[in-house]
């Protein structure tokens, strides 16, 4: 084998499937080849048993409830191999209904569903739904995370546990913190939602480097071009922040 | 009626002849929205004026063009139509169009949340229901919450008979449940395998009662065709009014229909394209019939109908073939991907995409629509334009494409400038951009 490669898990994209999550995935891939790096898709389905001995990077969206509890259930059968994956400095990227699934639980109604408890978080509610162009600041991207959010849970983060990052603009985890996301170990939840690579190519780049730095002993990654990326993540932060001082 | 109707109506035609005569406007919101601020039963109220009864059609895509068919055949029958043609479609446009007093019919088109206003009041004698995709999340919410809402408006209008999309097992969810708590259903759908390349699934894999996941006979696009669950009785249902010897073409469709009450066989024909046009017209020749509506007046109103509103327009600038078409969420979009690749002309194409509210603020549904089919189409060049110019060029890129940026269809015509004259440009937007695009195209060339 002369190139590295990256081997993707991406959890149930028939159910988590929301908002354009599969974008993710193809700018991961995208990301790769460009590179010239290897990169194997594998899409669990719901019936499948995933094994996460082989993968460096397991990516789980967004999904309705209904879709969220259907994933949970089968999920939680999987958890003591994905908390093993976790501690062990395994990759994992979810967002927005994923990223309450990371937690010790989250409220579906007024019914409190059992989370994957990887992180020490959870989730209860709160009204009004928190929806809108959200601007984040993070030290694992060089450029302040950008897109949308939209979600009527409240994560409230373990005394352990680092955010993902400072709200410049919109709600995050619970609309008072101030605080975005989780950081554990190579963890990263967010509620950024759906397509949350794209305009982000810092937090890509970290998903793949730190992948690969588990596999291979080096995550170095070539720049790339990302001049159409970054045009569109400077538009938002723009919009949203004003222009820059 | 009332006087409390009495005033709002009196008010609300008052504006409106404002509105037209002073300013100029179409006024489509305004009057009825002042009528139903000084009477919120301004539409239950008008709704006694309409002689031979209404008919409501929702659903995700294509409910303009379905309503204006309708309405337009009901017109060619002879009877007087109150219709909301400019597509304003919650409570204030609704009491908009029935604000002009007796008509014979009328043909509504409503917003899928809207319908749980609209209907207790309207009492409508069928609501079509053509089809349920993913869009505008940020307000519409999940599906199942759109699904909930219809179900609702039909529990609360007890007579209205729902006529929908047998072939849409999201359509079909609302139709068990509204068929359970007693409504009536007629089931329309294509009734063949139109053999269509196959696009994504992005919704409704699974069944709508057990969750099973759903298995096709054939597929026509999206989530449509002819469905069953191999774990419980969910299924197309029988078609009580079915399509058959379909041809569908960049150029115009054409089929069959058979049912209850139809000459056999009964042949529709059309000059504008794509499968999706089948089911709306379809839809609208059942609504048209059972509203009393002969098929030789329908297919007249249909022969007589030119789109105006910017759905599937056609120009001609400097010589260039330009067509104008509405795009708004991942199936629209695709289906009109489908068109542009059954051109095989080379050609370019115009992608806008704004996030105002009525077009909804998270464009994150672009991700979900199958660029990546052009990869079959190595000539086709793409412009990226709209509010969110920089994430369609983002999207484009991950297709595989390099799209520059655009501000008007002005700007990306002079772009193509040295193209050969005879390759059409393609302008597809989302909502809001469709206005501005279509004055920019009557501006700059002719209606062809």
């Amino acid at each position: 084998m002369s190139a590295r490669t990256v081997r993707i898990a991406h959890l149930y994209p028939e159910l988590l499937n929301l908002y354009g999550d599969g974008g993710n995935i193809l700018v991961l891939k995208s990301r790769l080849a460009w590179r010239g790096l290897g990169c194997e898709v594998h899409e669990v389905a719901i019936d499948d048993t995933p094994s996460f001995t082989d993968v460096d990077l397991v990516f789980i969206g967004g999904g309705s409830d209904r879709e969220q509890r259907i994933v949970c259930e089968h999920l939680l059968r999987q958890r003591s191999e994905l908390a093993a994956f976790v501690e062990d400095g395994g990759v994992l990227a979810a967002v927005c209904g994923g990223y309450q699934l990371l937690g010790e639980s989250y409220l579906m109604g007024d019914e409190k569903i059992a989370g994957l408890g990887l992180v020490d978080l959870y989730t209860d509610r709160g009204d009004p739904r928190l929806i809108g162009n959200v601007c984040v600041e993070s030290r694992i991207s060089p450029q302040p995370i950008v897109g949308f959010e939209n979600h009527g849970g409240r994560t409230h983060l373990g005394p352990g546990v680092e955010p993902l990052g400072r709200v410049l603009s919109g709600f995050g985890n619970d609309g008072v913190s101030g605080e975005e996301g989780c950081l554990y170990k190579n963890v990263v939840g967010t509620y950024v939602h759906g397509p949350l690579l794209p305009k982000n190519p810092g937090v890509a780049d970290y998903l793949l480097s730190h992948a690969l730095e588990r596999r291979y002993g080096t995550g170095s990654l070539e720049p790339l071009d990302d001049a159409a990326e970054l045009a569109a993540n400077d538009y938002m932060r723009e919009r949203l922040l004003g222009p820059r001082a | 009626m009332g006087l409390r109707t009495q005033l709002a109506t009196g008010s609300g035609r008052l504006v409106r002849w404002g509105l037209r005569s002073v300013a100029h406007r179409a006024g489509s919101q305004l009057p009825g929205r002042l009528a139903v601020s000084l009477d919120p039963h301004v539409i239950g109220e008008l709704s006694s004026g309409i002689l031979q009864g209404s008919v409501v059609v929702c659903g995700t895509n294509g409910k303009t063009t379905t309503n204006n068919v309708l309405a337009a055949a009901m017109e060619a029958s002879g009877r007087s139509v109150a219709c909301n043609r400019d597509g304003a479609n919650m409570v204030p446009g609704v009491a908009g169009a029935l604000l002009d007093g007796a008509v014979d019919m009328a043909a509504i088109e409503a917003d899928e949340l809207s319908t749980i206003h609209i209907l207790p009041e309207l009492k409508p004698r069928y609501l079509v229901l053509l089809n349920l995709f993913r869009d505008q999340l940020d307000r519409a919410g999940e599906i199942d919450h759109v699904q909930d809402t219809i179900v609702a408006a039909l529990a609360a209008s007890p007579q209205t008979v729902l006529v929908t999309c047998g072939d849409d097992p999201l359509c079909m969810g609302v139709a068990y449940r509204a068929a359970e708590a007693g409504t009536k259903v007629i089931a329309f759908g294509i009734a063949e395998d139109l053999h269509l390349p196959a696009d994504r699934v992005p919704e409704a894999r699974f069944c709508q009662r057990c969750g099973a996941e759903l298995t096709y006979e054939y597929r026509q696009y999206a989530q449509l065709g002819a469905f069953s669950c191999p774990a419980c009785d969910f299924a197309r249902p029988r078609l009580d009014y079915a399509a058959t010897e379909v041809t569908v073409g960049r150029e115009g469709v054409a089929f069959d229909v058979s049912g209850p009450g139809l000459p056999a066989p009964l042949r529709v024909t059309a000059d504008f394209g794509g499968v999706y046009m089948v089911y709306n017209l379809l839809a609208a020749l059942v609504a048209a019939h059972l509203m009393g509506v002969a098929p030789d007046a329908f297919q007249r109103a249909l022969d007589g109908y030119h789109p105006a509103n910017g759905r599937l327009q056609r120009f001609r600038v400097d010589g260039r073939e330009v067509v104008l078409n509405l795009a708004k969420n991942p199936t629209g979009f695709n289906q009109n991907i489908s068109l542009l690749l059954a051109d095989d002309r080379p050609k370019a194409a115009f992608f806008v995409v704004n996030d105002h509210d009525n077009d909804g603020n998270d464009i994150s549904w672009i991700w979900d629509v199958d660029f990546e089919r052009f990869a079959a189409e190595p000539d086709l060049m793409v412009i990226a334009g709209g509010i969110r110019a920089n994430d369609v060029q983002v999207r484009m890129k991950y297709a595989g494409i390099t799209a520059p940026l655009a501000g008007s269809v002005a700007d990306a015509l002079a772009m193509v400038a040295d193209l050969p004259r005879d390759r059409p440009l393609y302008v597809l937007t989302n909502y809001s951009a469709l206005w501005s695009a279509k004055a920019e195209l009557e501006r700059m060339g002719e209606r062809l």
